[in-house]
């Protein structure tokens, strides 16, 4: 009997991974592959020839003006705003973590940012900010400020301000989630011991919740490098080039000025620049059994 | 109680020594944390909260004033629904096609090959491990090539050809809340039902996917949510049949004039979907979404 079983187990795990294995195949594998060969040529809309050209598509991406502008931007973009919505997530999850009136409520109301399709968050964000009909310059000019909000050198700013606003929940989430199984303990001890309100933080619950902390401003980090949605909405990655992220410059390269061969080319060199970081989001992720005790 | 007396418990000086502080002070330091946390619940809601607005105002009236009252009207979502002639209806049923597409094949494909992989050891670590991988890589890698691949198999401008994006960008997710879920379920039972005789598919179906349902169910929410709220791919790879509301509701912006009060009541209308489970499937999504996030 039990050997009859493991016979039938040895082709069940193939039975039941064929569909994946097929569909990895088709619809990762290919296309990745697809995405890196298609570096290596001439293929421009305009142009139906396509012809190989080695690694001259590579020698352009690197001495192009805007890829090392988008390359800045998306950095500054995404180290920015991961600190400013670490350091208020953080905050955050520690002023929910008390007792109060209206807890449940408040806390729905603080997830419903991250429910709401980026690019119909910039579809409102463009009806709160807009010259004409906005709530924000509406306000602003009551207050006396008038300040064009979509000018080249408030715009950065700005959607460092909105994407702030959409995302610290996230990390809210994730922290105030790790805040649950802190070891109250630990805390009774150091109360014991007569720690203040600083020095508990400081020394206990910040040192504890590191990892959990470094998890979320992970996270954070990987979804603000590929930024495309809400700035694409917004301003479509101007005033001229000031706001193109990787992600729209990509975009841009292949179904604007049509020339698949450089859009490929700058998403394989953005790909080989992540690799080194994958060591670390398998350790961080995929591994289920570290973090149980 | 337990941690959430965490910060609570811990005011300045709190030692034995010190008397339980008056009623009456504590009572208050808890509405004045309420009030904190509504303002801050407030302000990360506004840009909605004002379209909201817009959406019941009259275009004479969004028109005169950002502030100030108005006479509310329900016409912005009578043309957005019918009265205007825009394709917003079909918009919305092929997000919904669309995202529940993509919920079925995630879990089609999720569910047994996680299985295999945790528990009759196919590729090892293999699968995690990929799957993590592709969890890094931003999606715009992919855009040329499902392009290309879309183009060629000639379901571009598709709810197909969307239905297997939207599942190949949401699988890393899928097998990896699935395989932590995997893990947790105790091997015993799984044992004993092969001692008596179950074959692993009879195993995986009649044990572990009743036990597993929870995780099945936090998957299948946050997948309809991501695959709902798609807009890169969605830009790419349809232009007018496939059409989902993310691209739908920004379409109004070039291809109407800028008719604002329409514009607020679709993109209203078009965040309702995951709104609504997120506050009637809190519980399924605050776990998946940080057991994604934070390993098992």
């Amino acid at each position: 009997m039990a050997t009859r079983g493991s016979k039938v187990d040895r082709s069940a795990k193939w039975v039941l991974g064929a569909p994946l294995i097929a569909f990895t195949a088709m619809f990762v594998v290919w296309p990745v592959a697809q995405g890196v060969q298609t570096g290596l040529y001439d293929f421009t809309l305009q142009n139906p020839e396509i012809t190989f050209n080695g690694l001259e598509n590579f020698r352009r991406v690197f001495s192009l003006p805007g890829f090392w502008d988008a390359v800045r931007f998306t950095a500054l973009f995404a180290m920015v705003v991961t600190a400013v919505e670490a350091v208020l997530g953080f905050g955050l999850a520690l002023l929910m973590n008390r007792r109060f009136p209206g807890k449940k409520l408040f806390f729905t109301a603080l997830l419903l940012p991250i429910m709401i399709a980026p690019s119909l968050l910039g579809i409102m964000f463009r009806l709160l900010l807009n010259g004409d009909i906005g709530l924000a310059p509406a306000v602003l000019s009551a207050l006396g400020l008038d300040i064009s909000l979509f000018s080249p050198g408030t715009v950065v700013p700005l959607l460092i301000v909105l994407d702030v606003l959409q995302w610290t929940p996230f990390v809210f989430l994730i922290v105030y989630s790790g805040l649950q199984s802190f070891p109250t303990d630990v805390l009774e001890a150091a109360q014991i011991d007569g720690a203040g309100r600083l020095r508990t933080l400081t020394s206990l619950v910040i040192p504890i919740m590191k990892p959990v902390i470094a998890a979320a401003v992970f996270l954070r980090m990987i979804d603000a490098i590929r930024t495309f949605d809400v700035i694409y909405v917004l301003t479509a990655g101007g005033p001229g080039r000031t706001t193109t992220t990787l992600s729209i410059f990509i975009y841009k390269t292949a179904f604007e000025s049509g020339d698949f061969g450089l859009a490929a080319a700058i998403s394989t060199v953005v790909l080989l620049a992540l690799l080194p970081l994958v060591p670390l989001v398998v350790r961080r992720i995929a591994q289920p059994e570290g973090s149980r005790s | 109680m337990t941690a959430a007396a965490l910060v609570a418990a811990v005011p300045a000086g709190t030692s034995p020594k010190d008397r339980p502080r008056p009623r009456r002070e504590r009572r208050t330091r808890m509405w004045l944390t309420t009030g904190v946390v509504a303002v801050i619940a407030f302000v990360v809601n506004i840009p909605w909260l004002n379209a909201l607005m817009v959406s019941f105002k009259s275009e004479a009236d969004i028109a005169h004033s950002p502030v100030g009252a108005f006479k509310p009207t329900l016409s912005n979502y009578a043309n957005a629904l019918w009265a205007a002639g825009y394709d917003f209806p079909k918009f919305f049923q092929n997000s919904a096609m669309i995202a529940l597409g993509a919920v079925a094949v995630v879990l089609l494909l999720a569910v047994p090959s996680a299985y295999a992989a945790v528990r009759l050891g196919l590729g090892g670590r293999l699968i995690m491990n990929a799957s993590s991988s592709l969890r890094l890589l931003p999606a715009i890698f992919f855009a040329v090539p499902y392009f290309l691949l879309m183009s060629n198999l000639g379901i571009i401008d598709t709810v197909l050809g969307l239905v297997i994006a939207n599942s190949f960008l949401n699988l890393p997710l899928g097998i990896i809340l699935i395989s932590a879920g995997l893990g947790e379920i105790p091997i015993e039972i799984e044992e004993a039902a092969a001692i008596d005789g179950a074959s692993s598919y009879r195993t995986l179906y009649s044990i572990v996917l009743p036990v597993l349902a929870p995780t099945l169910v936090a998957v299948a929410v946050l997948v309809f949510i991501f695959s709902w709220n798609d807009y890169l791919f969605a830009l790419i790879l349809s232009s007018s049949n496939a059409t989902p509301v993310t691209l739908g509701a920004a379409n109004f912006v070039t291809s109407t004039g800028i008719r604002w009060g329409d514009i607020s009541a679709a993109s209203i209308l078009s965040t309702l979907p995951p709104v609504l489970f997120a506050v009637f499937a809190q519980r399924y999504l605050v776990s998946g979404l940080s057991a994604g996030a934070v390993k098992g």
